[in-house]
């Protein structure tokens, strides 16, 4: 199956925000207003992902033993293997869509209610509602590109090569080199999106130090068991109802989603 | 090594490749008064304050010459390690021998080699003789200990060793190692002299000629390489001639001061073909015009008696002596040093035209908040300009490549490219001049000035006027080895012969093959001078047989069944030992002991102007030639009121003075407001948090921005005691989208021994939490 993947070999990251912008540039996105930095550590801006911002590289400082690291990662949706966001979509053709050739998945904002369930079901959290518009906004994988055979805006702008697009099964072996490579320089690196969630994600980032250093990255993310229960239980009775059911749980778990966003970061 | 230099953020495509060489083993090394995005990638990350880099590299050039690292054979056969000096020459006190106090300048008498009976440089190739430049160079570098170096730089002792073994290494003959540098080396008053500190530092390691050695200098804009070899600045002429001076009142005594001589039938010297070069040039400029009997238009070029650069300009501005000024592209309000007093200059000019693609700082001067415009008197010419790619053209980049660009797209409204504000100037001044006279306007419309009938000048005629022709056929020239002396031929630049010839525009092509040594040469990508050369000097590479020092990576090598170099342009077609390597010196060897300079044929460490320690090298404080500016607005801050050390420097999200950037959105969200950048300590003690405004003072000024508290500056101990240093990043100002204060109301007037390019990069201030 030639899924396709991206690398990002975060040791070779220069925190130069290519991506940020080059991501904004494609998809005609807007700059945010901002002040200074959004936060300690670094230069980053603006604070998360939102309808004007698919991809954010956050910077972390850490000082230990008297040397100093200065790690860079730049964040955004996983494009998950087996994708929570796309079960969770409760329309019918679904919005958040998964592309037969590339497994790009994005969202069709003609389809799209702006339920959030997608964004409540995601396990990195990922999806921001675009409350105006009323639609899902996300990472799209740049899927218009992919469809033309050429790569991301992002991989295409760094300047690096810190970000690779390529055949998933040829990123996992470049994420493994790049792992050797890091451990014969005495580090201790992670792979990240090869295992998790089961089937992993296509998004694979090598991240030059442990996941405690980048304490946003979910350690062990998982998908939330009541996907896969309704899922199993209204099946039986067609999709209207299932999708019937969905909604009204979605809009129910939506005003509660509506509270806890005010505290959590993406 | 990176030094002087922040390569991720400035010069990331560069970075891209730094990135490669990493992959294929090599090390990096960051050495910067802060850790920077660069240094995060570093293997070796060595702290060094602003302004002590001369005694950096000096302590680590004494390390390797004690530690026998240095390349002999090298040493001995490509540099004037060997040469033996005038006994007379020394060095006490912070000053080489022939100093005029009263004059601040250096008389160069005993700055000189001991000659033999036919006028060349004796040697001692067992470089053992004390008078010659590998004693003499041992000797004042053994000064530089690593004790003396650590209580300078403020580096620890065990990251200099670090450093110094790891970059010694290269010393090998199958070794290379490659130092990348920026304003962070030359915006000193002893910028030149850190520049020599690597070269030295490369010659005696033997990485010059090399593939993967030199020195890149990462120039500061994209085309500023361009700029300076077409002679932007005061003191040279198109290919790196001499300005001529008052003093050289004839063309014959011009090419006499300017031309150097060798009586070495081995040395190819190949400024002796200075003539062809000036000729050429001056058959470029006013054609049919220049011949033989009026000097070839010699007296039309006007003759310097005093230094006429960016502070001196400004200060003449300042004192009503400018009147008019024309700034293409520049931004002075913001990037000038000392702006306050550079802003109240401009206000004082009868005129000011401003070609650029905002109305800028310096343009909009006269609507500074708090500046009255109804008191300034100033007519302004606001020209709208058209940007790199919506104009067709050439940009020349730090390797030398001259890489053609078309139009991309139209420039918007009635916004025009450079060539065509000139050629519409040129031609109005030309009108005005038939019409109305002048004091002498022979040197105006007596230009030679043909590129085309259209609307837009045809920029492909102006590239073949640099190239040149063979004036007796109309012929595009294959190469200066073509240009003579007596007006058969003519050429805009000498060093850019060769690239627009009967064959096409070389500087266009874009064939990505390389060359059969595999190296990254690229020889069909672009084009590059001189003649197609990659990398230059690079006989060097080879020992005098021919063979190259490391085979693996073999640039030029000598076919001794074709009787030819094969690989890059070999720098110089003579057979092996027929001609030493280094060409364009006079004696035909790279110099350890370089008497070119101003300020000395040996690296010294000085302190710069503001200082916030004594000079624990010698009582000379600071570089003993730089001038001093003592007028108003030109204040001078000691350690006692301004106790902190203070930096500019660049980001990757902003360029220059902002306005190409502080006017995108997309930048402005990275970065929106001016900040400065502080230890965690300095913070502690000024009760200053992150994101809190502070105010940073200095003698000349002061600005609010906001405060980054981070642990990638560290205070620096200093002969025992602990010194902090702040950074900032000049690109704001108070035009565009982003407004902030400008970083530069904070530097000095004040510049480099020999370029007088400003010391932006140490200076002293103070901070505290800004309160309201």
């Amino acid at each position: 199956m030639a899924e396709k993947a991206m690398l990002l070999d975060m040791e070779k990251c220069i925190a130069c925000r290519a991506c940020q912008v080059a991501c904004k540039q494609w998809n005609e996105l807007p700059g945010e207003k901002t002040t200074f930095f959004a936060a300690a550590g670094g230069y980053q801006n603006p604070i998360g992902l939102s309808p004007k911002t698919y991809t954010l590289v956050k910077f972390y400082e850490v000082e230990e033993q008297n040397k100093l690291k200065w790690l860079f990662r730049v964040h955004r949706c996983m494009q998950c293997v087996d994708p929570a966001c796309v079960k969770a979509c409760p329309v019918s053709p679904k919005a958040m869509t998964r592309d037969e050739k590339t497994g790009a998945i994005y969202v069709n904002r003609e389809l799209c209610i702006g339920c959030g369930a997608c964004r409540e079901y995601c396990p990195f959290t990922v999806p921001v509602i675009d409350t105006e518009a009323g639609k899902s906004t996300k990472c799209t994988f740049c899927f218009d590109r992919l469809a033309d055979g050429i790569e991301p805006a992002c991989a295409k702008a760094c300047p690096t090569d810190c970000l690779v697009f390529g055949e998933r099964d040829q990123i996992l072996e470049m994420a493994h080199k790049a792992k050797a490579r890091l451990e014969k320089k005495g580090r201790h690196p992670v792979i990240y999106g090869e295992k998790e969630l089961g089937t992993g994600t296509k998004k694979i980032y090598v991240l030059p130090e442990p996941l405690d250093y980048y304490p946003d990255v979910i350690k062990n993310p998982k998908v939330s068991e009541d996907l896969g229960f309704f899922h199993q239980m209204l099946k039986p009775f067609g999709t209207l109802t299932l999708t019937a059911s969905l909604v009204g749980m979605v809009l129910a778990k939506m005003k509660e989603a509506k509270e806890k966003d005010k505290v959590k970061p993406s | 090594m990176i030094i002087g230099s922040n390569a991720a953020e400035n010069h990331p495509i560069s970075f891209r490749w730094v990135t490669k060489a990493m992959e294929n083993g090599a090390k990096l090394i960051s050495v910067d008064p802060r850790f920077t995005r660069t240094s995060s990638r570093a293997d070796i990350y060595a702290p060094i304050r602003s302004g002590s880099d001369i005694a950096f590299v000096n302590g680590l050039m004494n390390y390797i010459i004690h530690n026998n690292l240095y390349n002999k054979d090298y040493l001995v056969d490509h540099t004037n390690a060997s040469f033996l000096v005038n006994p007379k020459f020394g060095f006490s006190n912070g000053l080489f021998t022939g100093y005029d106090t009263a004059k601040r300048m250096y008389a160069k008498d005993t700055w000189q080699y001991q000659l033999d009976e036919n006028g060349n440089p004796q040697k001692d190739p067992t470089l053992q003789d004390p008078n010659c430049v590998f004693q003499l160079l041992k000797k004042h570098l053994s000064r530089y200990t690593l004790e003396k170096v650590s209580s300078i730089t403020g580096c620890p002792t065990e990251l200099i060793v670090e450093v110094a073994k790891t970059y010694g290494a290269t010393g090998a003959k199958d070794k290379s190692a490659t130092i990348m540098y920026a304003m962070g080396t030359t915006q000193h008053t002893v910028g030149t002299q850190n520049v020599r500190t690597y070269a030295m530092l490369q010659l005696l390691l033997g990485n010059v000629g090399v593939a993967g050695g030199g020195i890149n200098a990462l120039r500061g804009e994209s085309n500023v390489q361009g700029s300076t070899d077409m002679a932007l600045l005061f003191h040279i002429i198109p290919g790196y001639l001499k300005t001529p001076r008052v003093e050289n009142q004839t063309l014959a005594e011009y090419l006499e001061k300017w031309t150097p001589k060798s009586n070495d039938p081995k040395s190819a010297n190949w400024w002796q073909h200075t003539p062809k070069y000036v000729v050429s040039l001056l058959k470029a400029f006013w054609g049919d015009k220049a011949q033989k009997d009026n000097e070839f238009c010699y007296q039309y070029l006007p003759k310097l008696s005093a230094n006429c650069d960016h502070i001196a300009m400004f200060e003449a501005m300042y004192d009503g002596v400018i009147k008019g000024l024309i700034c293409m592209g520049q931004n002075p309000a913001v990037a000038g040093p000392n702006v306050l007093k550079e802003r109240k200059a401009l206000e004082r000019l009868d005129w000011l035209v401003a070609v650029d693609l905002w109305e800028t700082e310096t343009a909009g001067f006269w609507a500074e908040p708090g500046v009255d415009a109804k008191k300034i008197k100033t007519e302004v010419f606001m020209l709208p300009a058209a940007a790199s790619m919506e104009k067709e053209g050439s940009i020349t980049n730090s390797g030398r490549w001259m890489q053609w660009r078309y139009q991309a797209v139209h420039p918007p409204g009635n916004a025009k490219s450079d060539l065509w504000i000139l050629d519409r100037l040129y031609k109005e001044l030309k009108k005005l001049y038939a019409s109305e006279g002048g004091a002498f306007p022979d040197p105006i419309v007596n230009l030679n000035w043909n590129y085309g009938a259209g609307e837009e000048p045809d920029v492909h005629l102006v590239a073949k006027d640099i190239n040149g022709y063979d004036l007796t056929t109309g012929k595009l020239l294959p190469s200066f080895a073509k240009l003579n002396d007596d007006g058969t031929t003519s050429s805009g630049n000498w060093l850019y012969c060769a690239s627009y010839t009967e064959d096409g525009n070389m500087a266009a092509r874009r064939d990505p093959t390389d060359a059969p040594n595999k190296i990254g040469l690229y020889p069909k990508w672009s084009w590059c001078w001189p003649v197609n050369r990659r990398i230059i000097y690079n006989r060097a590479s080879c020992d005098l047989q021919g063979n190259p020092y490391a085979p693996h990576k073999w640039v030029v090598k000598w076919n001794p069944e074709e009787k030819k170099w094969i690989g890059d342009v070999p720098d110089g077609g003579w057979p092996p030992g027929e001609k030493y390597s280094f060409i364009m010196k006079p004696e035909g060897y790279a110099r350890l002991f370089g008497f070119g300079l101003a300020d000395g044929p040996f690296p010294e460490h000085y302190e710069p102007l503001e200082a916030p320690v004594k000079n624990a090298m010698t009582s000379q404080q600071t570089n003993p030639v730089i001038k001093i500016w003592t007028g108003e607005m030109d204040d001078i801050g000691t350690v006692e009121k301004f106790p902190i050390i203070a930096t500019t420097y660049r980001v990757t999200e902003h360029w220059q003075a902002g306005q190409m950037t502080r006017n995108n959105p997309w930048l402005v969200e990275l970065m929106p407001d001016m900040f400065v950048e502080m230890s965690k300590s300095l913070a502690q003690a000024k009760g200053v948090k992150n994101g809190d405004r502070v105010r940073v003072s200095t003698a000349r000024g002061h600005i609010v921005a906001y405060a980054v508290v981070t642990s990638r500056f560290k205070p620096f101990r200093l002969n025992g005691k602990a010194y902090e240093q702040i950074g900032l990043p000049w690109h704001f100002g108070f035009k565009g989208l982003a407004k902030g204060d400008s970083a530069n109301s904070l530097t000095p007037h004040v510049g480099d021994a020999n370029t007088n390019i400003p010391e932006y990069k140490a200076f002293l201030c103070d901070i505290e939490k800004e309160v309201g």
